[in-house]
């Protein structure tokens, strides 16, 4: 799980890797480094953030060059097992994301031949099995050494013999090219040079690339010459840029109006009353479904916990939600039903497993993601692009209220398709979904009332979150969020859980967060908060605004404008957000970068 | 050496409620941009080659909108209390090494009149204007092109030229700013008086072209104006037997239904489903995501982003804030009006229509009588003639 970046151009290498780097780090901030030939090759390593590295580089010439960013999975946080890793006469660097299974068989046949290995990394085999089959050319070193590696992998190699060239491949592991004027790029993400070039190659499994400053050529696995498609991304490199927001994490707290009004962009009509998606998709949930299987991971499984109830709702279909890394296998497999992947990246390791897992069994698959060209995109039947714009924070926001949405839109092309729905409620719904933009602003206006009860939450040891229906997801995520930025343990459960067994962990200092719905469920959560109090617990309640009575039995309400009974959990989740967010930022914790997590998780 | 401008863009503008109730008044929207993109636009095309933005109150609003701005450098500093207009430029003090200018994010300004101001080989220089009704703004007495005196809204129309607030200083300014803030002056004109009286000569240059919104229903005049300089584009979907004339840009996503009739100019955003058979004429603006309705008509009006209005209704000279929903058969009336500000009444000499705050829920038959503000957040029951002021979050049942 790391950040790779190739330059071959006429800028100063330095500034571009460092440059990519900066945009890279979400995916991976415990050590970095860089790899330039001016003249010779050479490579800056350091442990701690790319700032770190920046220092301790001079200025140089070189205007080609590799750089990576890394978050261990193999050997610890150390300067040796920083990337780039060299061959033993120094002349070759390569970066690599992924893992190599088989690496210390390798490793030992290599000591064996004489190579000496400097770090702990399954990585550096992958550069002494390019040196050892170097004769010249180095896309035949390459070529030649991926054919002993097992395992997921991106590599980006060069060499000072061939001052001109980078060489790349790909398996199971992000890479894409980016296509400039006298200039080109390797990348794990789009975002790395953004600044520079939208326009864009996606590599495929197998796929070897050789760029130089002026020219691109890749072959296939049989190193046949292929032509591929360049294709123009639509995100601005300003999206990945912070303005004067603390934290990249509020940045795209605040963007979500706009991001729902993407998610909805060119899919509803108010006037026509109809939802709309590209023909594929279409064709996808026009068949007879009888089950859906939603696989996803992380918050992505929570926004699919949430649409179990949103489809379940709308349409009689049932629905299953599991782990991506559960269901590849043990999850069931039905020719007739469908399989929703949820991927912000489109490259999450697991997912994509689950995908192919469920496809060799018939089944059909649809993916949402964020990412157009992604792998997920590229091996599912069909996908639905969630329009959220890049997101950089690690703690998803933006992206996860755009999954739910584009979720729903599902749900109501379902329930169309079904019959449960008439014309009349679609667009009942259809102006609901206009609506949400301004409930979302209503909330962000009143974020001062969020930062009053963070002060509550800061120095507990541990936080409840419950909810009932589609709050109980919500708790989950609520609780999700809080833990993964402030550091303070979470738990979010199903309020009518509490008594079977959680109540037993809770005291007074036990703050809990109540999300309270004016639905059949109302007076049960109130009878649940009574008997929280009961035990001298703190209750926060996530109310709606015209809810009078919540005010006599939690301690403080938080409020939201549901101005329907659809959706509120969009609301629902920006104040939980926001409550995160400031719980975290009173706790001067790092929010953008939590210890130990990385954004896009491309390792099992 | 760079050249630098700071833009104070931190005031939320009292008397354009309900308007700036959620956002700076820099953010207001003419022709589709907020005031503060013409201001950057402006002073990047003069030249500038880093800007530091002055923020403060809904500072979230600018910033979630800019991001980062086309190849200029933009710096955000924060003005935690809104003291006045010195105190703000201070805020930017630790940004500026050499000379520089300041302006006011919410004026328009024309690019060659800054590039003048650039030129300028004097140390301390001021843009002003001619301006019919000075008693709004500083007071410019000028001696051999150089300030004499400054008057900030004085009680009664004296001189004849006001300034625009846009200088250039050199960086030592700061040193009489922080004495000034120390004794409780935080206006910029009240540094220029100071730096008069030290004898410091301040020349002044005359602006070509500079506006400012003051009341709600300026921003009908700036956008007629404004509208003039965009550009004819479409995309998006048009049906057939639409028809559009003069300039009309219609932005991505956006679909029109057939029968409807478009005189420009007139910018429709991103997003907007407008139709069948709606009329749009001259010197409209409609945001992004905005639904209209069969058989409506729209002239002369600013709609924002995020609204809806259903079918047949009519608006006219007026301002609809983002995310209102607006129910069929709407009539807005306009007229010559009495405005009542500041404690005393003044005919406008222009006819205006209604002023509708953010996010109102207007159910449908609603008449509004000519000039009438409609505050924040109201819900409006059907068949109601809204006669008079409605202040925010109310219901009229």
């Amino acid at each position: 799980m790391c950040g790779i970046i190739g330059y071959a151009g006429f800028r100063d290498a330095r500034t571009v890797l460092l440059e990519s780097l900066k945009r890279l780090d979400y995916r991976g901030y415990d050590s970095a480094g860089i790899a330039i030939i001016d003249n010779k090759l050479k490579v800056y390593k350091e442990v701690g953030e790319i700032a770190n590295v920046e220092k301790k580089i001079p200025l140089l010439k070189g205007t080609i060059g590799v750089g990576h960013t890394r978050w261990a999975t193999h050997g610890g946080v150390t300067k040796e097992n920083a990337h780039p890793h060299v061959s033993c006469d120094k002349t070759i660097a390569i970066v690599h994301n992924g893992i190599i299974e088989n690496y210390s068989k390798l490793k030992e046949e290599l000591i064996k031949k004489g190579h000496k290995f400097t770090s702990q990394t399954d990585s550096e085999v992958i550069v002494h099995l390019i040196d050892d089959a170097y004769k010249g050319n180095l896309e035949d070193a390459v070529a030649a050494a991926v054919k002993k590696i097992q395992g997921s992998y991106s590599i980006v190699a060069v060499s000072e013999k061939e001052p001109e060239k980078i060489v790349g491949i790909r398996k199971e592991s992000p890479l894409v090219i980016g296509v400039g004027d006298s200039e080109n790029f390797f990348a794990s993400d789009i975002t790395a040079f953004l600044k520079y070039t939208n326009r864009v190659i996606f590599l495929n499994d197998g796929e070897l690339c050789v760029i130089t400053k002026n020219s691109i050529n890749i072959v296939d696995k049989n190193r046949k010459p292929i032509k591929k498609k360049e294709e123009h991304i639509t995100w601005d490199v300003k999206d990945a840029e912070k303005s004067g927001f603390a934290h990249f994490m509020l940045k795209e707290i605040y963007e979500q109006p706009d991001t729902i009004n993407q998610a909805l962009r060119g899919r509803i009509s108010e006037i026509e009353e109809t939802i709309v998606f590209p023909e594929r998709v279409e064709k996808l949930l026009n068949n007879e479904i009888s089950t859906i299987h939603i696989v996803a991971c992380g918050t992505s499984y929570y926004a699919g916990l949430v649409s179990k109830y949103l489809i379940e709702q709308l349409t009689n279909i049932p629905v299953f939600v599991e782990f991506a890394s559960e269901y590849r296998y043990f999850g069931v497999r039905n020719e007739s039903s469908l399989i929703i992947a949820i991927t912000q990246s489109g490259e999450t390791a697991d997912t994509l497993a689950a995908l192919r897992e469920a496809q060799m069994s018939g089944c059909k698959t649809l993916v949402v993601t964020n990412v157009i060209g992604s792998t997920a995109t590229r091996i599912s039947d069909g996908y639905i692009l969630q329009q959220s714009g890049p997101e950089i924070g690690v703690a998803a926001t933006k992206t996860f209220t755009s999954q739910i949405i584009v979720l729903f839109l599902i749900a109501l092309k379902l329930a169309l398709h079904q019959k449960t729905l008439g014309p009349n409620e679609l667009y009942n719904y259809i102006l609901h979904l206009r609506e949400l933009p301004r409930n979302v602003r209503d909330i962000l206006e009143r974020s001062d009332d969020i930062i009053a009860i963070a002060k509550h939450l800061k120095d507990a040891k541990s936080v409840f979150f419950i909810g009932r229906g589609i709050n109980y997801p919500l708790s989950l995520e609520g609780a999700l969020k809080l833990k993964e930025i402030s550091y303070i343990h979470a738990e979010g459960f199903a309020a009518g859980e509490l008594k079977h067994g959680p109540f037993a962990l809770l005291t007074k200092n036990t703050p809990v967060v109540a999300i309270v719905t004016q639905d059949e469920t109302y007076e049960k959560i109130l009878s649940n908060i009574g008997e929280i109090k009961a035990r001298g617990s703190t209750v926060i309640a996530i109310a709606e605004e015209k809810d009078t009575e919540i005010e006599k039995h939690a301690d403080f309400v938080l409020r939201f404008l549901a101005s329907s009974h659809v959706l509120p959990c969009i609301s629902i989740t920006v104040v939980l957000q926001l409550l995160a967010y400031h719980v975290a930022l009173l706790r001067k914790c790092p929010i953008d970068k939590p210890r130990n997590l990385a954004k896009s998780v491309t390792v099992e | 050496m760079k050249k630098k401008a700071v833009i104070l863009a931190a005031g939320e503008g009292r008397r354009l409620r309900p308007f700036t109730e959620t956002m700076p008044k820099v953010m207001l929207p003419v022709a589709n941009k907020p005031l503060l993109e013409y201001v950057f636009d402006a002073v990047r095309k003069s030249g500038i080659e880093e800007i530091i933005v002055v923020v403060g109150y809904k500072k979230e609003v600018i910033m979630e909108y800019f991001k980062d701005y086309k190849n200029v450098k933009i710096t955000y500093v924060n003005q935690d209390r809104q003291l006045g207009t010195a105190h703000a430029l201070l805020q930017a003090k630790k940004h500026i090494k050499d000379s520089f200018i300041v302006l006011a994010g919410d004026n328009i300004i024309d690019p060659d009149s800054i590039a003048k101001l650039l030129k300028d080989k004097s140390e301390y220089s001021l843009l002003i204007k001619e301006h019919p009704h000075p008693s709004k703004y500083g007071v410019v007495f000028v001696e051999n092109r150089s300030i004499r005196r400054i008057v900030e809204k004085p009680k009664e129309d004296i001189g004849k030229y006001i300034s625009t607030g846009i200088y250039k200083l050199p960086r030592s300014v700061f040193t009489d700013i922080e004495q000034c803030t120390s004794e409780g002056a935080h206006a910029l004109s009240s540094i220029v008086q100071y730096l008069v009286d030290k004898r410091k000569p301040i020349n002044t240059i005359f602006a070509k072209s500079w506006m400012d919104i003051v009341y709600p229903w300026d921003l009908i005049s700036v956008n007629e104006a404004m509208i003039q300089e965009t550009s004819a584009s479409t995309s998006g979907i048009i049906e057939k037997g639409v028809i559009l004339k003069g300039m009309v840009s219609v932005g991505k996503d956006t679909k029109i239904y057939s029968g409807c009739y478009i005189v420009g100019p007139v910018v429709i955003g991103n997003s907007c489903e407008i139709g069948p058979n709606t009329c749009i004429f001259p010197s409209t603006s409609i945001g992004n995501h905005t639904v209209i309705h069969p058989f409506s008509e729209i002239r002369s009006s600013v709609i924002m982003n995020d609204v809806h209005i259903a079918s047949n209704s009519h608006i006219s000279r007026s301002v609809i804030g983002k995310g209102c929903i607006i129910g069929n058969n709407f009539s807005t009336m306009t007229g010559k009006t009495m405005i009542e500000i500041d404690d005393e009444f003044k005919r406008l000499e222009t006819p205006i229509g209604a002023m509708v705050g953010e996010d109102c829920v207007i159910e449908s038959h609603v008449v509004v009588d000519p000039g009438k503000i409609i505050g924040r957040k109201c819900k409006i029951s059907p068949m109601k003639h809204i006669r008079k002021n409605i202040p925010s979050e109310s219901k009229v049942m």
